[in-house]
């Protein structure tokens, strides 16, 4: 059976006489007979479905006209416009839009505040009488999550989640329809589906996936084609029959709720209706791979666990146990650090990250919502939610805009009682953990029990068979000699008995045991084979992602080895890209190194000459100078750029503190003092800085004086430090004009140093005519113009 | 439009290698770009916000609360079929740029440029997925849209940049511009986006292109692409 939606209600409302610019749901009240014929006109049509006007019907949205106050009076009296017009068969569809606001941290939206608000509003249209609610033409994931969240708390009548995909196959946030179909299922709704935004042709390709990830029937309300705009009125051309033709492709995609978006009129649902009228479907074909799989997703990806699919390395590093600066920095509110791991992780191999916020002492719940917050913006895996706080674990689930992995439920009543629910209301899997009341179970037969326990509350908790990871319990090897075996054991028996995905927390085995690396490499292959299916462990690891990438083409995850042989063949070996010819005299290689900017590799060289005897002066000037200047060379060659200038004069710089810190009593002599600023007005600073670096590594005194200087500022400087050289700097043309008036003010005070200005609007003509002695239009050529001034 | 603050997209090795004035194919310590590039994700805070206005040809004039009125001739000419106007104000705050500064004053002289070269690459990035919503919103309606044109590009002088930033709203971003119209945070941009009912004549698409890198007087410029 398809059951026929209406199409659209704002064009409708426009050739009714609803003035521009005026609110669409005000007529609910001022005008219902209006919306009643159009309700009837759909239904005389063939709509087996209406949808109440009350698209904008949210506080927010109703905002806009001042009507905020009215969102319980305009839901009704749409209800009541609707229900006139129905027939005996006819439903009613509570439309609810979205806020028009992006949720933190997309946008400035609370969660909270969106979900009060849809609440607000599917209250009033359950309580009026609507059959089923409709959220529709929403485009972040977040917010309908809030609303289908609202109105699970309001009704237990159908709730259709529709989302508006783009044609590029994901909404504007990024959501793909097969991770949308996830999260939505876990959630609760009953129907899912997309409206708005593309026309039939380029929503069949989105049905098709929806159909491969979800149970759920399937929705779709297309717009009458892609809108042009002729005489500045939007037009969707699609034809009637032309949408009728699609609908039976849609349908047989796998759509069983078909109706229409912007620009589709009665004409069209009527041709809709026709077209399906004797449509013989052939039944969908089975779900691909969903039995015992289990699977998490982020906002914009999908990663499927179990037997069917190659291992996945879940990420243990978030985790603040045993950690001091990262426990501090969660302390502190700072999150620099867990986004460090978080990237570090993934370029490392992990697929899925383990968060874990458990710092003693500090709000578990505001920083996992934190936590989640800033990962959720950074990275497009999975996340699971690793807490013992049930405050926290909620904090977390809310704020995740995804599928989590709850780690973890015991069978321990308070944990059950705690966390099935949230797993139930936020669609989240749980990671099952085989501990009960009375302690930990040391056989494989008694955490399959437990295991069974666990899973039965959850299944009368609501949750599904593909919520279930299961944790095997490892156990540390030295102080149970049999604990790695047990492990081993109990996977083969999760596998042969229950099926469902599988997971530990790897590393526990080699506590107190030298050379843990090698255990748990050798025990993460050994657990793979057994029926391991995504590892919770250390992805830097290098001995544990051999072992991985070797596990993944021994048991066919890497066709024929070809990732393992690209990875590991012997010419595929780091290509050595320093020269092989060694100067023989020590100061030759120090020159060589500044020349090659190995900061680290001047430091022991340095040491070494100074140990021979080597004067500190020889090595300045015929080993770090004559480096520089070669390097001066090549720029202006074009034969290095500036990065490579920079890596050389740090390089100088780490010798000059390693002479200074050997022999305190060595002094440079200095090539002349430069006093430098960014003028007034003016807040870049990188040229500037380069200049600085470069000048003080070649030898002169320079005194910093920053950025946006006034013109007093640099004067007194000048005279102060007994500037030789006085270096200006402007970027915009704003500020270009502050270099002239430093001059005149230099030289009314009778400065005698030499002034260079440089800057990305500086030419050589404007320095000439405000007066400047000298113009460099690079750090590099700065130091040599600096040196030829004096 | 409310304020949307855009998950950051994969930012580009080879685009941080230019704005530090790297050539592509130099031999240069792969980890020191991948620490840039992290660190930029890490420290960067996407944020924009825009305002969408009518737009008056005859007039020159951006319909908003103030009414822009635009002087430049090329600005005038690009815009001169749009009917509507996006005005764009994005940051990605103050952190990276902080961290620049640091990284200078310890003397780290090669990862303060290349992390204010990735910094420039999250912006435009930024950027662009901004631009790409606005896009996406704009072709609902029939609209199609001009890429984004800044000031400072083919000769607007920055000193609009306070009116474009009101227009914007650009005060709900905490971005601000200083007496001499430079952005506060500096890692930020303003742009309009012009709004057409068809596809733009070859005439406009030339005055874009006359303010690509080629066309820009800055020759000695870092970043400059030929």
């Amino acid at each position: 059976m398809i059951y026929i939606f209406d199409g659209a209600m704002g064009t409708m409302l426009h050739n009714a006489g609803l003035p521009t610019g005026a609110c669409p749901e005000s007529w609910n009240i001022e005008n219902p007979a209006a919306i009643t014929q159009i309700h009837k006109s759909y239904i005389d049509n063939g709509a087996d479905i209406i949808e109440t006007n009350t698209f904008g019907a949210n506080r927010i949205k109703l905002s806009h006209y001042g009507l905020q106050e009215e969102v319980s009076s305009l839901n009704i009296a749409a209800v009541n416009a609707a229900r006139a017009a129905c027939n005996p068969n006819t439903k009613v569809a509570g439309s609810v839009g979205p806020t028009g606001k992006l949720i933190a941290p997309l946008g400035d939206l609370t969660f909270d505040h969106a979900y009060e608000v849809f609440l607000e509003q599917i209250t009033a249209l359950h309580q009026a009488g609507v059959d089923m609610i409709l959220i529709e033409t929403i485009i972040d994931i977040q917010e309908m999550r809030a609303a289908l969240l609202a109105a699970k708390a309001v009704t237990n009548k159908p709730i259709i989640c529709q989302m508006s995909f783009e044609a590029d196959g994901r909404t504007v946030t990024g959501t793909d329809p097969v991770t949308a179909a996830i999260i939505l299922e876990a959630m609760g709704a009953d129907i899912i589906g997309a409206n708005c935004s593309l026309g039939p042709a380029q929503l069949l390709t989105i049905v098709e996936k929806l159909a491969s990830a979800t149970k759920c029937p399937i929705s779709i309300q297309p717009n009458a084609g892609m809108p042009k705009l002729i005489n500045n009125q939007t037009i969707f051309p699609m034809s009637a029959d032309e949408m009728g033709t699609w609908a039976v492709k849609l349908a047989q995609a796998g759509a069983r709720y078909i109706g229409g978006c912007c620009g589709t009129t009665p004409n069209h649902i009527k041709a809709i209706k026709e077209a399906i009228k004797n449509l013989t479907l052939p039944a969908l074909p089975p779900l691909p791979q969903l039995h015992k799989t289990t699977a998490l997703t982020s906002r914009s990806k999908t990663i499927y666990l179990g037997a069917s699919y190659p291992t996945t390395i879940i990420g243990e590093r978030i985790n603040p146990t045993g950690r001091k600066q990262l426990a501090a920095d969660i302390k502190a509110g700072e999150f620099m650090s867990v986004k460090k791991e978080a990237l570090e992780q993934l370029r490392a191999g992990a697929q899925i990250l383990d968060v874990n916020m458990g710092v003693p002492g500090i709000n578990q719940a505001a920083a996992m919502q934190q936590a989640i917050e800033e990962l959720s913006m950074l990275v497009d895996a999975p996340l699971v939610i690793d807490t013992t706080d049930s405050a926290a674990l909620e904090a977390g689930l809310k704020a995740y805009p995804g599928r989590a992995l709850i780690n973890s439920v015991s069978a321990e009543p308070e944990r059950l009682e705690a966390f099935l629910p949230l797993a139930k209301k936020y669609g989240a899997a749980i990671l099952c953990l085989p501990i009960a009341p009375g302690g930990v179970p040391s056989t494989a037969t008694e955490r399959l029990h437990i295991i069974r326990q666990i899973i039965e509350a959850a299944l009368c908790a609501g949750l599904r068979p593909q919520d279930f990871v299961l944790d095997a319990l490892v156990l540390t090897a030295a102080a149970d000699a049999k604990a790695g075996a047990e492990v081993l054991t109990t996977l083969k028996l999760y596998r042969e008995q229950l099926g469902y995905p599988t997971t530990m927390g790897l590393s526990n085995v080699s506590f107190g045991l030298p050379r843990r690396d090698i255990i748990n490499a050798t025990f993460c292959a050994m657990a793979i084979a057994s029926g391991l299916d995504a590892p919770i462990l250390n992805p830097y690891d290098p001995l544990m992602q051999d072992t991985l990438a070797a596990s993944a083409a021994l048991l066919g995850y890497d066709a024929n080895g070809r990732s393992f042989s690209m990875q590991y063949a012997p010419n595929n070996s780091p290509v050595e890209t320093r020269s092989t010819e060694e100067p023989k005299d020590i100061v030759s290689q120090i020159r060589r190194t500044v020349l090659s900017g190995e900061k680290e590799a001047i430091i022991p060289l340095v040491e070494q000459a100074l140990r021979d005897g080597i004067s500190s002066i020889t090595i300045t000037e015929e080993g770090l100078t004559l480096a520089m200047n070669e390097v001066g060379i090549a720029f202006g060659s074009g034969r290095c750029f500036l990065p490579q200038v920079l890596l050389s004069a740090e390089t100088m710089r780490a010798a000059f503190i390693t002479i200074k810190k050997i022999l305190p009593a060595h002094t440079v002599t200095s090539l002349g003092t430069v006093v430098l600023a960014t003028v007034k007005g003016d807040i870049h600073d990188l040229g500037k800085n380069i200049v600085a670096a470069l000048l003080e590594n070649s030898g002169f005194t320079v005194i910093d004086l920053g950025k946006d200087v006034s013109t007093e500022t640099i004067v007194e400087a000048a005279a102060i430090h007994k500037a030789d050289i006085i270096g200006l700097c402007a970027l915009m043309t704003t500020t270009m004009t502050q270099i002239d008036l430093t001059i005149t003010a230099l030289k009314t005070a009778g400065s005698t140093a030499k002034v260079l200005v440089g800057g990305a609007v500086l030419t050589p003509e404007y320095a000439v005519q405000a007066g400047a002695d000298a113009y460099a239009q690079n750090g590099v050529e700065a130091v040599q113009v600096a040196k030829n001034l004096l | 439009m409310p304020i949307y603050n855009p998950a950051l997209k994969p930012l580009s090795i080879n685009e941080i290698k230019r704005y530090s004035g790297l050539d592509k194919y130099a031999d240069f310590p792969s980890h020191l770009l991948d620490q840039a590039c992290t660190e930029s994700y890490i420290l960067a805070q996407p944020q924009a916000t825009w305002q969408i206005y009518d737009y008056d040809t005859n007039k020159a004039t951006i319909m908003g609360p103030h009414p822009l009125t635009l002087q430049a001739p090329k600005i005038i000419h690009y815009l001169s079929q749009a009917v509507q106007i996006a005005v764009i104000a994005l940051t990605i705050g103050p952190k990276l740029e902080e961290q620049v500064s640091e990284y200078f004053s310890k003397g780290e002289y090669t990862s303060g440029l290349l992390l204010d070269a990735a910094g420039t690459t999250a912006v435009e990035v930024a950027a662009d997925q901004v631009c790409e919503l606005i896009k996406k919103q704009a072709s609902q309606q029939g609209y199609l849209t001009l890429p984004r044109f800044s000031p400072g590009y083919g000769q607007w002088d920055i000193t609009v940049q306070p009116s474009i930033l009101d227009l914007a709203n650009a005060h709900e971003i905490d971005l601000i511009a200083t007496e001499s119209c430079m952005l506060l945070p500096r890692k930020s941009i303003t742009a309009v986006i012009g709004f057409t009912a068809n596809q733009c004549d070859a005439l406009i698409c030339y005055s874009y292109q006359d303010t690509t890198c080629p066309q820009c007087p800055q020759i000695n410029c870092l970043a400059r692409k030929d």
